[in-house]
């Protein structure tokens, strides 16, 4: 018996010594070994992802070319999204964080430091050029119109777009010589992969809604899909738009073009069956060649199409969700100047193909190359004028949201009808 | 015995200063801050906006957390109804002089000690999943056409089977406590029984049931009190956002409190304090209702 | 034996439920194991067994991650929480299972109120609080609440077990000139060693599988107990579409936990059924 006791007490007395420990080393951090700029970077991605693999190399060959800045990274993953904002009402010391730039414009401008002068000064790594005019334009656009005052709160990288991404090889052994520009075609294509032995369509539950808000974004506008799911009266649902949408997706279903598993998919399943080759087509974010690299290959056969037409619609294949993950300083920064070199150092040049190339991503930086993969996705890219939120509004109501997934799920398997997913969304 | 004050105090001390500091207190903020509309967690008293009732009205007519208090209630009532008669089936076979029943009960009771992540994942991305799951597989194999169809995380099927395997883990915990009350049972009882002509169910209704009054009433309390926190379980299904299937009012609190996954949207931090008051209102009418209905009356054996 | 059965064949269908059960539970595990040193394609093309080994899945999972970390964090979480809980939990349920003063049972019956409320309750002021004082993100933190949310249970679990001690011990201690809170730490505190070992088996696996109140009070990597640290892998492996990594991370946090309960099964289940039964 006082076996046990002795045994606790040390045990007790050894833990919270580790503890103690444990937490002073981590306070005094780098005051030991000589450095004064102090940076701490949460990240969005998982250490394992090769963004991350590159930005973390990245970020240590900043660190050798300034020996006097330590910067600590926190790979977060993407819950991020839950857990940065708290942190930052913490107080707790954050310089820098990354997201996708809608979301970090809209949910954290508020921590987030102006960059407008820094964009307009020129760095080492942007060839004489100003910040904003050695990166792709249009991104540093959008940041600025995201925040509502025309002024950067972000420096993007990493650029998608959600389009169509499909597996050129089935289109080709199904003799579809050109990409879908309306839906008619698009049923064409999908008519064409079927006899050819392809499942032409699939999706996850993670993005199942995006192919709604696209659809009716085709034909009504997002904004008109916005006040649709926000309106609490629900009499919108009964818009002919509505109707017309949902005997589309009914018909796809009847026809036997969705995967036979489409309502079951938990993310990322369906993305494996596009890896396995077995369904031709997933409306997705570029970002999709690179997240299933582990299963295709760099081999695999990517091909892009902006999402089609509607007969009567009012949006065109200019219209679409695209954007870039993008970094934020905190306003509080004490180095903001230090915070944004490492910035430009990360997002130019050496670096900024680095991680594309690595990711199988979009280089931000204008004169970098492209990934083969994306070839197709780069002229979706720079015909895009207009910008749809993400899913193009489908999402604006959280609470609706969960209800209209299963809904639309239902209707995708075959086991509603139109009529039926009206009904279900009243 | 004499007292001795100083001692008292010390003795208790710590424990009234820890339940103060974390139940009292909390309890007590949250009450009042569910008539509030408080936009961050972290907003000083002084930037709460008075609501009153307001809250608990969005909450009543927001269809994600009527939805998730659906599935809260299903989940007890079903959750519990399996669990229980499964845990009991269990403690009478592995309490009728079986051969190996500690190697049994051991096993049985394993889900209990492992994390429910882990276990979650085991279930969510093998026996269920629809391409290579362990029921597909079976049901295949015993050409069970329908079954082997059915797609077990579509959004009809997504809240039995995350009840499935939530009670999977379940049943060996309350098999155990059941075990326990049954060997307390003198066997004079049964002997007794046996004379007077019984058979083995009414043995076990007439004896084994009402002796069991007492237990039952604390499994239900307890079985209560882990229904109302079922959160973990939601995250591993429905990892990125919460879906009518699988939500419960924590999933729905953590949303309200933290922010979503995908969209920008309102943050309304009363609310999920509103969730927290009806949630605890619950238990305590729980505790109520079983306290009375399974009135303890005191077997002496 | 509760019921008898004279023939054997009486007991053919629950030999038949329990097998099933622990096949069922075999497979399950099983697979996984497989699973995890197979590769992505193999898993979905139904090929676990042909797709070759690959430890490397393992390899992965514990270098890329920060297992061992999770481990030290779950280690250190539980053993002080464990303890701590005990030293505030005991001397209390001491003083209320023996002394009788003016609040002493309205007090026992607070305490047990507070195993009714649900966390969700607790845990907006908490995160207010801790903000407020700026101890948010430290493990003490983390140990400080885990032994405030266990010490209700503790409290009543050991209450019922002091008021079983006769009271002869405290009173041969006093005639032997012992003060009574030596009394208490030499005489007494040993002797309710066995519902303080069946209690902090109970602590431990709450401690262990913890996951809410780390998940909100534990931001950074370092400081995450296992099974945060395995949902995050989880996620990460899920993003990569490294399906056998994945399982190769749910083995990795099963396997320590699994080897622990082989050991310790016995001792765990003699502590639930002695302590859980009384109402």
């Amino acid at each position: 018996m006082k076996g046990l006791k002795r045994l606790l007490i040390f045990l007790m007395v050894t833990m919270l010594a580790l503890s103690g420990c444990a937490s002073q080393n981590s306070d005094a951090g780098g005051s030991d070994d000589g450095a004064k700029v102090e940076l701490v970077y949460w990240s969005m991605w998982n250490s394992t992802e090769p963004q991350a693999v590159a930005l973390e190399a990245g970020i240590k060959e900043f660190m050798e070319k300034n020996p006097d800045v330590k910067v600590t990274i926190n790979w977060n993953g993407r819950e991020i999204r839950k857990t940065l904002q708290p942190a930052l009402d913490n107080g707790q010391k954050i310089d820098i964080w990354d997201e996708d730039l809608e979301r970090v414009t809209k949910n954290w401008k508020a921590y987030a430091l102006n960059l407008e002068d820094y964009l307009k000064k020129t760095y080492d790594t942007t060839d004489g050029k100003r910040y904003e005019d050695a990166v792709m334009g249009s991104l540093i656009e959008l940041a600025r119109y995201f925040s509502e005052e025309d002024a950067a709160y972000a420096v993007p990288y990493q650029p998608f777009v959600f389009a169509f991404m499909y597996n050129k090889e089935h289109f080709e052994a199904a003799n579809i010589t050109e990409t879908p520009k309306t839906w008619d075609e698009f049923l064409v294509a999908c008519e064409k992969l079927k006899t050819a032995g392809y499942v032409p369509l699939t999706t996850d539950d993670a993005y199942i809604d995006t192919l709604l808000g696209y659809h009716l974004a085709r034909y009504k506008g997002y904004e008109w899909v916005e006040t649709l799911v926000q309106d609490k009266t629900n009499a919108l649902w009964d818009d002919e738009a509505v109707l017309k949408t949902a005997e589309n997706f009914e018909y796809l279903a009847t026809q036997g073009y969705l995967s036979d598993t489409v309502g079951s998919n938990k993310w990322p399943a369906g993305q494996q069956d596009i890896a396995a080759g077995t369904v031709s087509m997933y409306l997705n974010g570029t970002w999709l060649v690179n997240e299933i690299m582990g299963s295709t290959g760099p081999d695999f056969k990517w091909g892009t199409f902006s999402y089609p037409t509607v007969e009567g619609g009012v949006d065109g294949q200019n219209a679409a969700n695209y954007g870039s993950q993008a970094f934020q300083i905190n306003k509080n920064c004490e180095n903001p100047d230090v915070a944004f070199e490492l910035l430009v150092y990360l997002t130019t040049g050496k670096w900024d193909t680095e991680i594309a190339k690595q990711s199988f991503g979009v280089p931000v930086s204008g004169t970098a190359e492209w990934p083969s993969q994306l070839n197709e996705a780069k002229s979706v890219f720079e015909n895009l004028n207009q910008v749809y939120p993400w899913a193009a509004g489908i999402q604006a109501d959280t609470d609706k949201l969960p209800i209209i997934a299963e809904a639309f799920t239902k209707l995708l398997s075959g086991q509603f009808t139109a009529k039926e997913f009206i009904e279900a969304m009243k | 015995m004499k007292k001795s004050k100083s001692m008292m105090i010390i003795f208790l001390a710590p424990a009234v200063l820890s339940y103060l500091i974390i139940f009292l207190y909390p309890s007590v903020r949250t009450a009042f801050m569910s008539l509030f509309k408080v936009e961050n967690i972290t907003d000083a008293v002084s930037k709460w906006e008075y609501v009153g009732l307001q809250n608990y009205q969005g909450l009543q007519e927001s269809s994600l957390f009527v939805q998730s208090m659906k599935n809260l209630v299903n989940i007890w009532f079903f959750g519990g109804l399996i669990v229980f008669s499964m845990a009991l089936l269990f403690s009478v076979i592995l309490t009728s002089g079986i051969k190996y029943k500690s190697f049994y009960r051991a096993i049985i009771y394993l889900p209990n000690v492992v994390s429910a992540v882990a276990m979650g994942t085991m279930w969510m991305q093998y026996v269920f999943s629809s391409r290579y799951g362990l029921l597909k597989g079976v049901f295949e194999s015993l050409h069970l056409t329908t079954l082997t169809n059915i797609q077990w995380t579509s959004p009809d099927m997504i809240f039995i089977s995350l009840l499935i395997a939530y009670c999977f883990g379940m049943i060996g915990y309350y098999m155990l406590i059941f075990m326990a009350a049954i060997e307390n049972i003198p066997t004079s009882f049964y002997e007794a029984a046996t004379l007077a002509g019984a058979n083995i169910w009414q043995k076990f209704t007439k004896i084994t049931l009402p002796l069991l009054k007492d237990v039952f009433r604390t499994n239900i309390v307890l079985w209560t009190i882990s229904s109302v926190a079922f959160f973990i379980w939601s995250q591993v299904f429905s990892p990125l956002n919460p879906e009518p299937g699988t939500v419960t009012p924590m999933v729905y609190m953590y949303q309200m409190v933290f922010g979503n996954n995908m969209v920008v949207t309102d943050r309304n931090v009363g609310a999920g304090a509103a969730v927290g008051v009806i949630l605890t209102l619950i238990v305590v009418a729980m505790f109520a209702i079983t306290s009375k209905l399974l009135k303890s009356d005191e077997y002496e054996y | 034996m509760r019921y008898k059965m004279n023939k054997k064949t009486a007991m053919l269908p629950g030999y038949a439920m329990l097998n099933l059960w622990i096949l069922f539970t075999f497979f399950l595990i099983g697979w996984i194991v497989v699973a995890s040193l197979s590769t992505t394609s193999g898993i979905f093309g139904g090929k676990i067994l042909s797709s070759g080994f690959h430890p490397s899945n393992y390899s992965k999972a514990l270098f890329t991650h920060n297992v061992a970390t999770y481990f030290k964090n779950s280690m250190l979480y539980t053993f002080t929480a464990c303890t701590g809980v005990i030293l505030i939990a005991a001397p209390a349920a001491y003083i209320l299972a023996r002394y009788k003063f003016k609040f002493s049972n309205v007090m026992e019956s607070v305490f047990v109120s507070a195993l009714g409320i649900p966390q969700i309750m607790i845990i907006l002021p908490l995160f207010a609080l801790v903000t407020k004082l700026n101890i948010a993100n430290s493990r003490l933190l983390l140990i400080i609440l885990y032994i405030g949310i266990n010490v209700p249970f503790t409290l009543f679990f050991l209450i019922t077990f002091f008021k079983t001690i006769p009271k002869d011990f405290e009173e041969a201690a006093a005639i032997d000139g012992c003060s009574p809170m030596k009394t208490f730490w030499i005489v007494i505190f040993p002797l309710a060693q066995p519902a303080i070992v069946t209690v902090t088996i109970f602590n431990f696996i709450t401690v262990w599988n913890e996951y809410f109140m780390a998940l909100i009070f534990a931001n950074t990597s370092e400081l995450r107990p296992v099974a945060v640290g395995l949902y995050s892998m989880i996620q990460s492996m899920r993003y990569i579409g490294d399906w056998a990594g994945m399982f190769a991370a749910v083995v990795i946090v099963f396997l320590p936990t699994f080897l622990l309960y082989i050991f310790l099964s016995e001792k765990i289940i003699a502590g639930v059924t002695g302590g859980g039964v009384k109402g």
